[in-house]
């Protein structure tokens, strides 16, 4: 499996980090989108018109939409039966409202693209108070992930928007439970990190000890 | 530790604040917080200790509460200076042989936990107000000041509204946290339901014309 992948880019992460929790290695393709625009090149185009990260090629399947190639990386990870999928897809759905608002809030402060700051903080921040509702709801259960008692795609794909939404000029400090949800997803055996989400410090060996 | 909740009097700021509920707070974590205006970094140890910190690193003044804990030591996120629970370096990573000067120590608050709650304070005189038997449920922040709400609930360290109990942590640029608690007893249920009452009450106090 290859992915075309952009390592700023939560949206590449997601797949990353998702395979590396299931035990899957990907080929990666190193695409340099800001300020390299490398998806803008004819090559790129023709594989995906829309011009976007991330592309999964596998065999002759090509993916271009996140939630796609999420459904497709986890198979039945996180649960098979009909109830757990909609649950799941319903995240996904929501997890792209977080792109088109934390995530849109970060490419605006830090990457120059265009659209309104300040609407798309309010817009988010309205989505983080209802994953903290959410969160704690569960928590109440017992459980410290949104769909089931272990991770799945729900979480997979919400965490990164969410963990760079400092990024974007929205601070997480004020949601205790979306702290301790995301402490849970970076315990997870084979957590991997990208830059701004760092791995949690205290579970690797102490630096010269 | 007092019997009974004291309720400050009109025009002098609160000698202890309520900044997190002790269940939002694990062993071997560091979260920012705001008391008075004042920018903290909130800690447990391992062992299960508290500090409260001004929120900036004696080396470069960077965000203590990004820092991370092991043991009852917290390390800086930038360069990995370690401070004990006291605030006193104790290494620092580039000069492993050196004994930090004593001299290089964070400025602490006073904090105490009681039934579940952090409070702050500068002074550390006397003792945080006892919330009795109320069972901490959860904290959340409203786009309010801390005055525009007292002048609509009240000005008392407990406020009982709609069946919650709440305290408030004021913060700046007009907002506010509510730190909610209950009844004692409240099964998973009832908890749920008293946070989404918490969660309509915040779209009130938003939504208000009143409350500006
Ligand atoms: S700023 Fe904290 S160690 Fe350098």
């Amino acid at each position: 499996m290859k992915l075309y992948d952009w390592v700023l880019s939560p949206d590449c992460y997601k797949a990353r980090l998702l395979a590396a929790l299931t035990g899957q290695s990907l080929t990666t393709v190193a695409t340099d989108v800001f300020p390299g625009k490398d998806h803008l090149t004819p090559a790129f185009r023709d594989m995906n018109p829309r011009a976007t990260l991330p592309v999964l090629v596998a065999g002759d399947l090509v993916l271009t939409e996140v939630p796609a190639i999420l459904i497709y990386l986890g198979g039945d990870w996180g649960g098979d039966n009909a109830t757990e999928r909609a649950r799941q897809a319903e995240w996904l759905t929501f997890s792209q409202r977080l792109a088109g608002t934390l995530g849109l809030a970060r490419r605006i402060d830090m990457m120059d693209a265009p659209g309104d700051l300040a609407q798309a903080q309010r817009d988010g921040t309205r989505l983080l108070r209802q994953l903290e509702a959410r969160l704690f709801d569960r928590q109440t259960l017992g459980h410290a992930f949104l769909t089931g008692p272990a991770p799945t795609l729900a979480d997979i794909a919400c965490f990164p928007d969410v963990m760079l939404a400092p990024d974007g000029g929205v601070s997480l400090a004020p949601y205790a439970a979306i702290r301790a949800w995301s402490r849970a997803i970076r315990s997870l055996p084979g957590f991997i990190e990208m830059p701004g989400i760092p791995r949690l410090h205290e579970l690797s060996p102490e630096p010269g000890a | 530790m007092t019997d009974t909740p004291r309720t400050p009097s009109q025009g002098t700021p609160p000698q202890w604040t309520p900044v997190a509920l002790s269940r939002d707070l694990a062993p071997a974590t560091a979260i920012p917080v705001i008391a008075e205006g004042t920018e903290l970094a909130l800690w447990r140890g391992r062992s299960g200790r508290l500090a409260a910190w001004h929120d900036r690193c004696p080396h470069r003044g960077m965000r203590l509460s990004q820092g991370f804990v092991r043991d009852d030591m917290l390390s800086c996120l930038y360069h990995g200076w370690r401070y004990d629970l006291e605030g006193q370096c104790r290494k620092i990573p580039a000069h492993p042989e050196l004994e930090p000067n004593k001299a290089i120590c964070v400025p602490a608050w006073s904090v105490t936990e009681a039934t579940g709650i952090i409070w702050v304070s500068e002074t550390g005189s006397g003792a945080p107000p006892d919330t009795g038997a109320l069972a901490p449920l959860r904290s959340l922040t409203v786009e309010r000041s801390e005055d525009a709400l007292r002048d609509h609930l009240g000005d008392g360290v407990v406020i009982e509204f709609d069946g919650l109990h709440l305290l408030l942590q004021g913060l700046p640029q007009g907002r506010c946290v509510l730190h909610a608690l209950t009844g004692p007893g409240l099964d998973a249920a009832g908890q749920r339901a008293a946070s989404h009452r918490l969660e309509a009450l915040r779209t009130r106090f938003e939504d208000s014309e009143d409350i500006a």
